[in-house]
């Protein structure tokens, strides 16, 4: 039976401000696997990390708790980290998220998850985009025009993708 | 993806596409913003190059260089990016519920 519904499920992006980027996706599974995909590490450790190995180095699922995972790729490693703060069993997450990489941009990562009824499950994962301090300190170092292109350039992406 | 990842996951990378944002430069010039030799700025320029972020045309003996056909800088080049990873990231979760399902779950 699970043949007959088997999942064409895609993502819908949308920008609901300035600074947000929101994704959509249902998922052909009930609320409650779905959650424990997301907050079980063993689970997590089996999907998040792009088929590479990913380490769980923290995760300490409560508010104020702290997170890193590593994941280690054929190009080196790289590491994610932030703090959980909130967490609604089986509802909702609220999370930071900065990458190594880009030290200071960190992300504000709200994941929502919605029972639809019928055993799927509708995630929702919107992500706010560094501090307005951080964004009018660029604009005041000349990055303004810049800036604009990317977005211009980000908006073009956005627009090819369903 | 793993390639603009690498390509940004540098300082003096993402600040060498901040300069580039506000107007072209040659590969000296640059070096001697970022006071490195020519030699370490020309392998951040092609780290940069491979990943599409900048490109280079050479006039006369000068090759000069601007962003590349992405038209994006770090800031933007990372958004992208972490929005790819959200979305994949998605992908595999379908398939891992997929993969487990009926699973001791």
């Amino acid at each position: 039976m699970s043949a007959a519904t088997k999942s064409a499920n895609k993502s819908t992006v949308s920008k609901p401000s300035d600074r947000e980027i929101r994704i959509e996706r249902t998922f052909d599974a009930p609320r409650d696997r779905v959650w424990r995909a997301f907050t079980d590490p063993k689970l997590l450790a089996q999907w998040w990390g792009r088929g590479n190995k990913l380490v769980i180095e923290k995760f300490e699922l409560e508010r104020g708790g702290h997170w890193r995972f590593v994941e280690h790729g054929p190009e080196g490693k790289h590491g994610f980290e932030g703090r959980f703060r909130e967490v609604t069993p089986k509802d909702r997450i609220v999370q930071t998220f900065e990458w190594d990489g880009m030290p200071a941009y960190v992300i504000i990562e709200t994941l929502e998850l919605t029972d639809l009824g019928d055993g799927r499950t509708k995630v929702v994962t919107l992500s706010l985009f560094h501090t307005t301090e951080e964004r009018d300190g660029m604009l005041e170092s000349g990055m303004e025009e810049g800036l604009n292109q990317s977005y211009e350039a980000l908006d073009r992406l956005l627009a090819t993708m369903e | 993806m793993d390639r603009a990842f690498a390509a940004i996951s540098d300082p003096t990378r993402r600040g060498i596409l901040h300069r580039l944002g506000r107007g072209d430069a040659s590969i000296s010039d640059l070096a001697s913003q970022f006071d490195m030799t020519l030699t370490g700025m020309k392998k951040h320029i092609a780290v940069l190059e491979g990943a599409g972020l900048v490109a280079t045309a050479k006039v006369g003996r000068v090759r000069t260089c601007r962003l590349g056909p992405q038209r994006l800088d770090a800031e933007a080049a990372w958004m992208r990016m972490y929005q790819e990873m959200v979305d994949a990231r998605l992908d595999r979760l379908g398939k891992f519920l997929e993969r487990t399902k009926g699973g001791a779950s």
